[in-house]
């Protein structure tokens, strides 16, 4: 074995020798912070294409007006504070239609700046919700710009938002993606052509269309952006000389960088999956910071309600209790990714620690299939008194790791309580174009959801969010339950936004929710942060607004400290 | 040589055949590595019961054993025996090869020979279209082949939903791809052939062209075509296992070397033996097929009896 | 020779017309689209949402309409805007074709170079030591799954020894030659371990042959020198086959080598047309196809070309040259 280390070694020798007049003598305050994540983002308009690759970058360079902090607590970044009812900024009206529609101040910070120096106004704001609502512009949620019915400036830093309904969730705009009217004006002349000629495409590197603490100085498709510190900035002024976000798709490409030094950090948000995070872990438990963060991804079982199986409640609850899943929490997830009992998440504000929780009990899960007419066979397969065997197609995206992994315990799992499952997988485009969205998996469905905190989640379970051929495949009901308690419910939850109630309602949802089983809830995602253990200050998120929004708070130096 | 399709010499050629494939070293240690591989992926139950344990049985506390006693080459990210998991996949390996490189050498066949046989226009039509066949490029078709919808091609939905369907899929997709070299090479070896005196004889005999056709080409083009068959199968499991890697290959949980190579990347660093063992397997494997190849060439090619 | 170049260009330009059908058609054939996948990573984004950008994009017109209106702006050099990039298809084709050419230039030449030398050793001396180990190479660089390969290369010699970067094209603020050179090693190892294989053999096989031929007899008997007799009489005779050969695979010089390219994040065709098939992105996968196909076309015709090199009897335009 003498050799191989005297070849490693020389490796460093050469390698010193190569790098040691390459690089500068360790800088002072802030070289280099080299990012990894696993895609790169296609365009750079915030507007266009929503893409988690394109939010972590351009967080770096922009703010939203509203956003969710690492706490998960509505936060104002480029507003003086939240509008509300009791502080006045916020009124019920009526819309020119005669419906109810409510009005919200908001007010800009003072000192905004552009990268080029021209100060970010009102103007910005109403040029912003015009290139929003347009629907030539090709701009991601339209939906959402729609819902504001006008803009009314009042001068330069204070602005009214007329909205076309009431919600208890009002203040918050984090998809206003501020435009620089000066700049991009010309391009949307043209509305059809401006997802082609906006310049953050045709000149991404534009100092003016940037106004975070970096700005992007240099992008490489398919390949990297740079970002340099924005003199302009007036927030805490960012600590490192460049920040480089470098695009490698290929996993083990990725965890070889991180070891090689090509990269310093594998972002959680769009990085590693968590067990694949772990398991580089466990061979490297002390050479890097690992900081896995609890997710709003919702990783669940959408059940096909009009499946003649499924139809009937207690074999989905006997599908819950026949399946292990803190043993899977635990043993795949290094127990970083809980168990999920509704549709929210442990840390919402808004979750019910008392909601029903159905534990591993595989002899309840038979008795329940004993009742339901399942009874046990010679094969071990349960079956019905036609002698119909207990059979079940399980479906995903193909190529998924994770959940391949987690389907094949079930599948497991579930033999053992009689179930026979059926695993069947397509490509993501394809599960998502087609057979989720138009309800065509037979029994069940397993992928995952982002949502923020507090969300209502009315499109997934109002009755009349089905997708159905007469809609236009419209909604996100895929399970199909129609249930009026749970109508009522999510209707109200919308509206009633005193405390006491709302809480209440929730409550009651998540009951609902955890009675009827639309869905086997299995765990929430964590995003696993892989990081240096000089870097300071990160402090991620776990919802879809990234950690990048609080960039100029992190510290440290590759090198630094430690000899 | 004269017409040579008489039994009387077969049988000593036969034999000439095998003396000098025997002196191919590497053809022959190739050729028991494989039987052996083959006799593996044959008796995947049998060591299930002699291990005494259930191959597709999850485990969540067995996952990365390390080699004992009860799991030879220990368990993987599922805790289930990985040899007996290898054996399962070489299976599925194995016969996808095979099956693809036979349809494929079939199919080459039927578009090679009428063309070199017959010549002229039929043959400038069919060789052009396989001249555009092998310019396609290969790999993105592949990708968009794999991800077609079934049903919507009219394929029933009982097969098109089938656990196997992913195995026909592919199974077909590469012999659609992979018959280009066969019927290149059985066409020139049927113009070669057709000019020869044994075959003019026949014709001057007066036997019909089928007769031609059958008892005196066909015969003398299959040796070289099992030598590219051979040769392909190695290929295929090559292939089969990229299309793996890009997340298009035989899906879990039916394993296949590819697939599970393919899942040991993101364990490299904490369980490098799960990798490490489909590796070999798929090179040691697609190496004794180009052996193989290799001399069954040296006993099949009639130019060396010169 | 002139009637010939214009037949062969003239079918060329056919297949090509072919080749965009299949493909247009092929791709729509593949159920969904990214924006279908947007809806479950985006709580803010409405089912209205997806079904309004679906018809930006045209999604819903029919596939004919749409190869249609595809055509005939192609046909007029609009080869239209990349969707996924937002910018025109052939702006951003253009440097991952230069960085792939680049690659493969250098695989080739490489290749080349190892092979001539080690398949006219093998041939001189068959059943050699020399000869098998240069056989044993050969079939152990075809016999690697390609990403298991590039794997090992990266945990060697970058993980482990450090002396090559594991992946990417340059370092950012150096992108010297010597800077690029060094990310190239690795990915051209890898590549030229795959391709050296084939080349040997195709000349260790040619060199036997024209070794067995009378004149090389003759020219022994008359004592000649044998690496006279090598280099100058039987590679030339040889070589001749080896440039069809070369000439056959020029066109996979620009269809990129998808999987390396993935594993080092080479920014080449291969991952770029993989990546925009799966993308839907039409405009940009057809542009990196047919220009991927156009240049096998024309190898294959230089490859005839050359055939007349090596058997001056073959008549072109009678359209026998391809056996």
């Amino acid at each position: 074995m003498g050799w191989r280390r005297h070849l490693v070694r020389l490796g460093s020798a050469a390698c010193a020798a190569v790098f040691g007049f390459a690089l500068p003598p360790s800088a002072l305050a802030g070289g280099d912070l080299i990012i990894g994540i696993s895609q790169f983002p296609g365009n750079f308009n915030p507007n266009i294409n929503a893409m988690a690759a394109k939010t972590y970058i351009l967080h770096m360079a922009r703010r939203p007006i509203t956003v969710f902090d690492a706490d998960w607590r509505l936060i104002c970044m480029l507003c003086t504070e939240l509008p509300s009812l009791e502080n006045g900024r916020a009124r019920e009206e009526t819309t020119s239609e005669g419906k109810s529609g409510m009005a919200v101040r908001y007010t800009l910070k003072p000192g905004l700046k552009w990268g080029d120096g021209q100060p970010i106004t009102t103007e910005d704001v109403a040029f912003t919700w015009k290139v929003g609502r347009e629907p030539l512009s090709g701009v991601t949620v339209l939906d959402f710009y729609k819902r504001i019915l006008s803009v009314e400036v009042h001068d330069k830093r204070n602005f009214t938002l007329h909205l076309d309904r009431r919600t208890c969730d009002f203040a918050e705009i984090n998809e206003f993606e501020l435009l620089p009217k000066h700049l991009e004006a010309e391009a949307f002349a043209k509305p059809a052509e401006y997802r082609h000629r906006s310049l953050y495409e045709t000149d991404t590197a534009n100092p003016g269309l940037w106004y975070g603490p970096y700005r992007v100085t240099d992008v490489v498709s398919g390949s990297r952006v740079v970002l340099e510190p924005n003199s302009l900035w007036t927030g805490t002024p960012p600590h490192f000389k460049r920040v480089i976000v470098t695009t490698i798709s290929n996993t083990a490409s990725m965890t070889s960088n991180l070891l090689a030094g090509g990269i310093d950090y594998v972002a959680g948000e769009i990085g590693l999956t968590l067990d694949q995070a772990a398991a580089f872990r466990s061979r490297y438990p002390n050479r890097f910071k690992y900081v896995f963060k609890k997710s709003l991804v919702y990783e669940h079982i959408d059940l096909n309600l009009e499946n003649p199986i499924l139809k009937d409640p207690r074999v989905r609850r006997a599908l819950l209790m026949a399946v292990d899943r803190k043993a899977i929490s635990k043993q795949l997830f290094d127990g970083y990714q809980p168990v999920a009992n509704s549709v929210v998440n442990p840390l919402d504000t808004v979750y019910d620690p008392d909601v029903r929780k159905v534990t591993y009990d595989p002899s309840a899960a038979g008795k329940l299939l004993d009742t339901a007419g399942w009874k046990t066979s010679e094969s071990g397969i349960r079956r019905n008194a036609g002698g119909k065997p207990l059979r079940l197609q399980l479906m995903t995206t193909a190529g998924n790791r994770t959940r391949e992994l987690v389907e094949q315990v079930l599948q497991s799992q579930w033999r053992d309580a009689g179930f026979d499952i059926r695993i069947r997988n397509e490509p993501a485009r394809v599960f998502f174009g087609e057979t989720v969205t138009k309800r065509k998996f037979p029994a069940m469905a397993m992928y995952a959801w982002l949502t923020s905190p507090a969300k209502v989640p009315r499109g997934q379970l109002h009755s009349s969010m089905i997708p159905t051929a007469k809609n236009g495949w419209s909604g996100q009901n895929y399970p199909g339950i129609k249930n009026t308690q749970l109508d009522e419910t999510l209707d109200s939850i919308e509206t009633e936004c005193a405390p006491a109630a709302n809480k209440m309602l929730w409550h009651r949802l998540q009951d609902l929710y955890a009675t009827h089983l639309p869905a086997l809830p299995l765990y929430f995602r964590a995003e696993p942060h892989i990081m240096p253990k000089w870097l300071k200050g990160v402090r991620p998120t776990g919802h879809q607004y990234a950690s990048t929004l609080w960039i100029e708070h992190w510290r440290g130096n590759k090198g630094g400290g430690v000899k | 040589m004269t017409i040579q399709s008489g039994a009387v010499a077969l049988g000593s050629q036969r034999k000439r055949m095998w003396s000098r494939f025997q002196r191919h070293r590497m053809a022959m240690i190739s050729g028991a590595l494989l039987l052996g591989l083959a006799l593996l992926a044959v008796a995947a139950p049998g060591l299930e019961i002699l291990l005494g344990v259930d191959g597709g049985r999850v485990d969540l506390y067995q996952r990365f054993q390390l080699p004992s006693l009860a799991h030879p080459l220990g368990t993987d990210e599922l805790g289930r025996d990985l040899l007996v998991r290898l054996a399962y996949g070489g299976q599925v390996s194995l016969s996808v090869a095979l099956v693809a490189a036979a349809f494929s050498a079939v199919l080459g066949t039927l578009v090679g020979l009428p063309a070199g046989y017959f010549g002229g226009r039929f043959d400038d039509i069919l060789m052009r279209f396989t001249d555009g066949v092998i310019s396609l490029p290969l790999l993105p078709l592949l990708i968009v082949l794999v991800a077609v919808d079934l049903e919507k091609l009219g394929v029933p939905a009982d097969i098109a939903q089938s656990p196997n369907a992913g195995l026909y899929r592919i199974i077909f997709i590469i012999a659609l791809f992979g018959w280009t070299t066969v019927a290149r090479l059985v066409r020139a070896e049927t113009l070669a052939l057709k000019t020869r005196g044994f075959v003019r004889a026949a014709h001057a005999m007066g036997a019909n062209e089928a007769t031609v056709i059958f008892r005196h080409i066909l015969p003398n083009v299959v040796s070289p075509t099992i030598v590219a068959t051979t040769l392909s199968v190695g290929n295929i499991i090559l292939l089969e296992s990229v299309l793996s890697f890009l997340g298009m290959g035989i899906q879990p949980p039916m394993a296949s070397w590819g697939n599970m190579l393919t899942n040991a990347q993101d364990l490299m660093w904490s369980a490098p033996q799960l990798a490490v063992w489909p590796g070999l397997f798929i090179f040691f494997t697609v190496i004794s097929f180009n052996f193989l190849g290799d001399g069954l060439q040296d006993a099949l090619d009639p130019r060396a009896l010169n | 020779m002139i009637r010939f170049l214009i037949n062969r260009l003239g079918g060329s330009l056919v297949v090509l017309l072919i080749m965009s059908f299949i493909i247009y058609g092929l791709i729509g054939l593949m159920p969904g689209d990214p924006i279908d996948e947007m809806i479950a990573a985006n709580p803010d984004l409405t089912s209205e949402d997806v079904a309004h950008l679906k018809s930006l994009h045209g999604l819903d017109k029919p596939i004919m309409e749409r190869y249609g209106n595809w055509l005939s702006a192609a046909l007029g050099g609009d080869f239209g805007y990349s969707r996924i990039h937002a910018r025109p298809a052939l702006e951003i084709l253009m440097p991952h074709l230069w960085n792939t050419t680049v690659l493969m230039s250098i695989v080739m030449a490489l290749s080349l170079a190892i092979a001539i030398p080690l398949g006219v050793a093998a041939a001189y001396k068959p059943n050699s030591f020399l000869d098998y180990g240069a056989n044993l190479i050969s079939f152990a660089g075809i016999s690697v799954p390609p990403f298991w390969l590039a794997l090992l290369a990266i945990i060697i010699f970058s993980v482990t020894l450090g002396w090559f970067p594991a992946g990417g094209m340059e370092t950012v603020g150096d992108g010297g030659l010597g800077d690029r050179a060094r990310h190239m090693v690795l990915p051209v190892m890898v590549l030229t371990l795959h391709t050296v294989g084939g080349y040997t053999r195709f000349i260790r096989a040619s060199m036997i042959q024209t070794l067995r031929q009378d004149f090389i007899r003759t020219a022994r008997a008359k004592g000649m020198s044998d690496i006279r007799l090598l280099i100058h009489h039987a590679l030339r005779n040889a070589i001749l086959p080896l440039v069809t050969v070369v000439a056959l695979g020029f066109g996979s010089l620009f269809s990129g080598a998808l999987i390396t390219e993935t594993m080092f994040s080479w920014l080449g065709v291969g991952k770029l047309i993989f990546d925009s098939i799966l993308g839907n992105d039409f405009n940009l996968a057809l542009v990196g196809l047919l220009f991927a196909t156009l240049m096998t076309l024309i190898g294959n015709i230089i490859a005839d070309i050359a055939y007349t090199w090596v058997d001056p009897r073959i008549d072109l335009a009678a359209g026998a040259g391809r056996a």
